[in-house]
């Protein structure tokens, strides 16, 4: 059957089977631990978005479990609201405690994410510990009262388990639909490469602050379920550092990035460890060392091993091949649609225009005594494509790196059309015009091609995280949209028909031409390349030159750094040649090959007689 | 000496080396040159041992050392003054060239003080500053500390991966007299140069290498009279020209 | 302003310093061998206390033979972690490591658990419990046992590191492995070496602070992360500054908690930790001193 009617079934199913669950498992004791493990199962799916899909690492997520308990829970048992809506509450508090965890963090990563995100959350447990005013202290809060529907408490656990069962389903269903959209992409990207993302015109601060956000605000109703069930009481203790790492270890045991198998994870380590109670002592170093050889063996967690299974493989086809993604990819095929390269909107307006696009005064930068660009004054005229070359250390990468707005420069002036965007954010560059590749690959290597080039469009799109989650038509005609470019750009540097290849499958030759697609893509003015053909062979290298042309003849203007000389040759209308930090020549190349400062550079002179 | 055939070096996907071969024969001074990203280093590291090679073999003083240790081909006579220097910052000049005898065995201490003594010979400034840290040191100052520690190891062979890399031209000069002194006093020598005319001027033979390949080898002297030299350097082959002659006629220039 | 409760704060908080610089340093010691994080560098603290107490109460061993054995125990430790703990996750990216470190951590304070069980030890005091009347101030001898013998074993260090050839060896591993192997110097070994001193210096920490406080299995997890604390305050790779941020973060934390609030003791640590890392990250001594490590 076709995936589109499996969906309304698969949802039937899984209803009948919530429903069905409490009278199928009787028992008191593991229906509260399944509540608990729904309660972790939410906590888990929020570090999911915040560690899997974003890639930073949080050991504070108990802490925000245990924001949104105490939140419901003062709420209902000191100002005696309903349960329902304090649950919300739990929700959105815990997610602004998210966001005041993502400021601070921004610049960090690494062992200081993980060490400032281990101090937050102590912090939080000691304010929940000592400020007896609010909290209770150490005491904790009890008489938590059950939530009501209509006239039904629901304080057994087989009839609060509908309440934990349907949110559950609810927010994975969320995070399913967040990691295949606009915001998800972005997640996805900063985690696979922060400072491409940022080229790409991803606000990274935004985002970064955005997946905090999300998943303390999951944790924080997966508390506030858990302060509504099992005994009805919360205390201090049970948010504490270790049950971060609990959460952490859930998480990546289920796989980082697969929001079922942070369901997984959760569930078995909650379940598990009472099935292993007969080992006593020692469950816990049982416990321990699984962790230990789960990292060494399976870093991949459970996600990641049952991901390979052929069983797995073909479930995956099946499913994606109802995507709607999938679908746009057969149509244009069948229909020849998008074949034959249709071509970029060419800005045809602008070609006739022979002006300067990009103007460069005074450009330095130094590195505290190393002047590394010392004074550059650049032009590169509309249309034209320029190659910017020098030996080793002349400050190439360097001036590419201060355009595109990932250096500021110490001093200077950088303009594009007129705009002045000196010292501006890379994704904001971006919007105006400026795309780039980088000279060792940064591709988004675990995406695929296709999301590769759509991340590429990213800041001509606008769905945010309500839209990508709820998915209205207005949303579906943006992705639709999006994917037809994106089809666009992949035909026109010869990438069709590997659009669901993983990017970093591709050979080398191939992933070089992703990255210009994906460059290409944000409807750049001016290309900047940083050596486009390290690597290629001298068939590769033609095709490339190829390629170059047919992006100069959209109205594209291009601007290299390249090593290989006989490209720059072939290629470049105008050539800046720089040594130590300074331009020593410039010209078309017929007059750079003989120009004897410029050899000097490269082939070295007789420095006295040694 | 040293003779390496048919390396063939990957850097993940790519490969950096497709088939390199060369000899240096005793008491020579070979120049490998070639341009940025051409694979110089790539092979300097093969020859350390700091990357092992898919294939080919390399042959030192009539043993095979391609998969032996970094460190036992250390001990074997090979010494190595890496590009960037390397000079270890948190520790004194002396301290520096002390760790350069590290692979010795068993030197006695007048032959230490005299090899250090041969040191401070050759630049009077690292006796000057004997105990100042590394990160003290100017570029050039290291540059002769990362010499002078490569010759406190008594290696046959000395392998120097641009020594004159972010040096102003008055201490290239320096750098390139002191090497044809070390020479002359008896190592071997392999020198990685970008700066092609200096190094031709002191070496004995040269190896030009393109794209992971040995494009040009001759001796020094033919290397510098050569005029393709250029074209191996500045892209400026006969059937580079054609392709853009063709290029030029067939579409219009901006 | 009371001179005399100053004076103890001062004391107590130079003791509490030096344990953390102790453990600052191990940490730091492995990390720039290495490259890695250890989580369970509070269970170096841990683990040797409890053999200490172990040897001491149930084979009732005297003082002198009990350190000299713990010290040796420890060293063969960090030998076997890194092979077994260290060794599979070389090669791995910093979250498996993160995680496992931690997953060590949590092996090892349950196996203290199950060998020793639940209830806390006292360690017996080489000094006398009495306290030391010192320019008219009560102070517990033990914390001048604590900052003397750290001071001695930094001496000791500082020798070793500066002053012998082997010392010079594990430096130019830390600074440069790639160069230390070019230079013939056998890096497995001297990280081998590195493992061992850091669970030393664990050792040394365990037997000085047990006395204190009492041994239990938790005892190493605040401690370790904020050695942690204090290395990032150091300026993060820098052995000077971890020492130094230690002892700074020893007293700060003493004297807050007096003064401003004990509930919220180990808060300041990290207070201080998320501060410095807005405003300062490389730390005190930032670049400068991370250039001479």
């Amino acid at each position: 059957m076709n995936t589109r009617a499996a969906k309304p079934l698969i949802l039937a199913l899984l209803v009948v089977a919530v429903l069905v669950f409490p009278l199928a498992v009787t028992s008191n004791y593991w229906l509260n631990l399944v509540n608990l493990s729904i309660s972790f199962s939410i906590a888990c799916l929020g570090l999911n978005i915040v560690l899997g899909y974003a890639g930073q690492l949080s050991l504070a997520q108990a802490a925000f479990w245990g924001v949104g308990a105490y939140t419901s829970a003062l709420l209902t048992t000191g100002l005696g609201w309903p349960v329902w809506p304090c649950m919300l509450i739990a929700f959105i508090v815990a997610g602004l405690f998210g966001v005041c965890l993502g400021i601070p963090t921004l610049k960090l990563t690494g062992h200081y994410l993980a060490m400032t995100t281990i101090g937050f959350g102590i912090i939080l447990q000691l304010i929940l510990i000592n400020a007896i005013w609010l909290t209770g202290g150490s005491d904790g809060i009890t008489k938590i009262p059950s939530p009501w529907l209509g006239s039904l408490e629901l304080k057994d656990p087989s009839t609060f388990f509908y309440v934990a069962a349907f949110s559950l389903l609810l927010l994975t269903w969320a995070s399913i639909r967040l990691k295949d959209s606009r915001v998800g992409r972005a997640f996805l990207a900063v985690q696979g490469n922060e400072m491409a993302a940022g080229t790409m015109g991803i606000d990274t601060t935004v985002y970064k602050i955005t997946a905090f956000a999300l998943s303390a605000a999951y944790a924080g109703y997966g508390g506030a379920l858990f302060a509504h069930s099992g005994s009805h009481y919360i205390s201090p203790d049970t948010f504490s550092f270790d049950q971060s790492v609990v959460l952490l270890a859930m998480a990546v045991l289920g796989g980082n990035g697969s929001a079922i198998g942070a369901i997984v994870g959760a569930t078995l380590l909650t379940l598990v460890p009472e099935v292993l109670r007969f080992l006593k002592d020692s469950y816990m170093m049982v416990y321990a060392a699984g962790i230990v050889a789960v990292m060494i063996f399976m870093p991949g967690g459970i996600a990641g091993l049952v991901k390979g299974l052929p069983i797995a493989l073909r479930l995956r086809a099946w499913w994606n091949a109802g995507s709607a993604a999938t679908q746009q990819v057969a149509v244009s095929v069948a229909t020849g649609d998008g074949i034959g390269g249709r071509p970029i909107p060419a800005k045809a307006a602008n070609a006739g225009s022979n002006g300067t696009l990009l103007s460069v005064k005074g450009l330095a930068k130094h590195f505290g005594g190393l002047k590394a660009v010392d004074g550059v004054d650049m032009e590169v005229r509309r249309g034209e494509i320029q190659a910017l070359i020098g030996p080793n250390g002349s400050g190439k990468t360097t001036i590419l790196n201060m355009l595109s707005g990932l250096y500021v420069p110490t001093t200077g002036e950088i303009s594009l059309e007129g705009t002045v965007i000196t010292g501006r954010k890379p994704h904001v560059i971006t919007a105006h015009g400026m795309a780039r590749t980088f000279q060792n690959i940064r591709l988004f290597g675990e995406l695929t091609v296709l999301d590769n080039v759509l991340i590429g469009q990213h800041c001509h799109s606008k769905a945010g995280v309500v839209p990508s989650v709820l998915q209205p038509a207005s949303q579906q005609a943006e992705e639709a949209g999006m994917r037809k470019k994106a089809l666009e750009m992949l035909e026109f540097v010869g990438l069709r028909g590997k659009e669901f290849a993983q990017a970093n499958s591709l050979p080398y030759g191939q992933q070089r031409l992703l990255e210009l697609a994906r460059a290409l893509a944000s409807d750049p003015k001016i290309l900047l390349l940083d050596e486009p053909a390290a690597g290629l062979n001298a068939n590769e290298t033609e095709a490339l030159i190829d390629l170059l042309f047919r992006i100069r003849d959209q109205g594209i203007t291009i601007l290299l750094v390249e090593h290989d000389m006989s490209l720059v040759m072939n290629v470049s209308d105008h050539i800046t040649v720089l040594n130590f930090g300074k331009k020593i020549a410039e010209g078309a190349a017929e007059a750079i090959e003989k120009n004897q400062e410029v050899i000097d550079a490269y082939l070295g002179t007789e420095v006295g007689n040694a | 000496m040293l003779k390496v055939q048919g390396i063939e070096t990957w850097y993940g996907a790519i490969q950096a080396l497709k088939g390199v071969s060369l000899e240096v024969k005793q008491g020579e001074i070979v120049a490998l040159l070639g341009a940025n990203g051409a694979g110089k280093s790539t092979t300097i590291k093969t020859i350390t041992g700091m990357l092992k090679p898919a294939k080919g073999t390399i042959e030192f003083l009539g043993q095979e050392i391609t998969s032996r240790e970094v460190e036992d081909i250390a001990e074997a006579g090979i010494a190595c003054v890496p590009e960037g220097r390397h000079i270890f910052p948190g520790l004194s000049v002396i301290d520096n060239l002390m760790l350069g005898a590290t692979p010795r065995k068993n030197p006695s201490q007048p032959d230490l003080d005299r090899d250090l003594e041969r040191v401070f010979h050759l630049f009077p400034i690292l006796q000057e500053f004997r105990d100042r840290l590394g990160w003290q040191l100017s570029g050039g100052q290291q540059q002769m500390l990362a010499i002078g520690r490569g010759l406190m190891s008594a290696a046959k062979l000395l392998l120097l991966d641009e020594p004159s890399l972010g040096l102003a031209p008055v201490l290239v000069q320096e750098v390139f007299k002191v090497i044809k002194q070390i020479n002359k006093a008896g190592t071997t020598i392999l020198l990685v140069e970008q700066n092609a005319r200096m190094a031709l001027l002191i070496a004995n033979r040269g190896y030009v290498l393109e794209t992971g390949k040995m494009s040009l080898t001759d001796t020094a002297a033919n290397l510098l009279a050569n005029e393709d030299m250029k074209a191996h350097y500045l892209g400026a082959h006969a059937h580079v020209k054609e392709a853009r002659q063709r290029r030029l006629n067939e579409r219009p220039s901006a | 302003m009371d001179l005399s409760i100053n004076f103890q704060l001062a004391t107590a908080g130079l003791a509490m310093g030096s344990i953390y610089a102790l453990v600052a340093l191990g940490f730091v010691l492995i990390f720039n061998a290495v490259s890695v994080v250890n989580f369970a560098q509070g269970e170096f603290v841990m683990v040797p206390a409890f053999v200490a107490v172990w040897l001491m109460d149930v084979l009732k061993i005297p003082f002198p033979l009990t350190y000299v054995i713990t010290v040796i125990f420890m060293g063969v430790f960090g030998i076997v972690f890194q092979r077994i703990a260290y060794y599979p996750l070389r090669n791995r990216t910093f979250l498996p490591v993160i995680i496992a470190t931690i997953g060590v951590s949590i092996f090892l304070k349950n196996a203290a658990q199950m060998v020793f069980g639940a209830e806390p030890f006292l360690m017996h005091r080489p000094t006398p419990p009495d306290v030391l009347k010192l320019a008219g101030v009560f102070i517990d001898p033990q914390y001048i046992v604590i900052i003397v013998c750290t001071l001695a074993l930094l001496a000791f260090q500082y020798f070793f590191f500066e002053k012998t050839s082997l010392g010079k060896k594990m430096q130019a591993t830390a600074q440069d492995k790639d160069m230390a192997r070019l230079l013939g110097i056998r890096v497995a070994t001297m990280i081998a070496i590195t493992f061992a001193y850091s669970s030393i210096l664990g050792a040394a920490a365990g037997i000085l602070v047990g006395p204190i406080f009492y041994v239990t299995k938790e005892m190493g997890g605040m401690l370790g992360l904020k050695a942690f604390c204090s290395t990032i305050l150091g300026g993060f790779g820098s052995v000077p500054g971890a020492i130094l941020g230690g002892i700074f973060l020893g007293v700060i934390e003493v004297f807050a908690a007096f003064y401003i609030s004990s509930g919220y003791r180990d808060a300041f640590a990290f207070i201080i930790l998320i501060l410095v890392l807005l405003f300062r990250p490389q730390g005190f001594f930032g670049e400068k001193i991370a250039e001479k490590a």
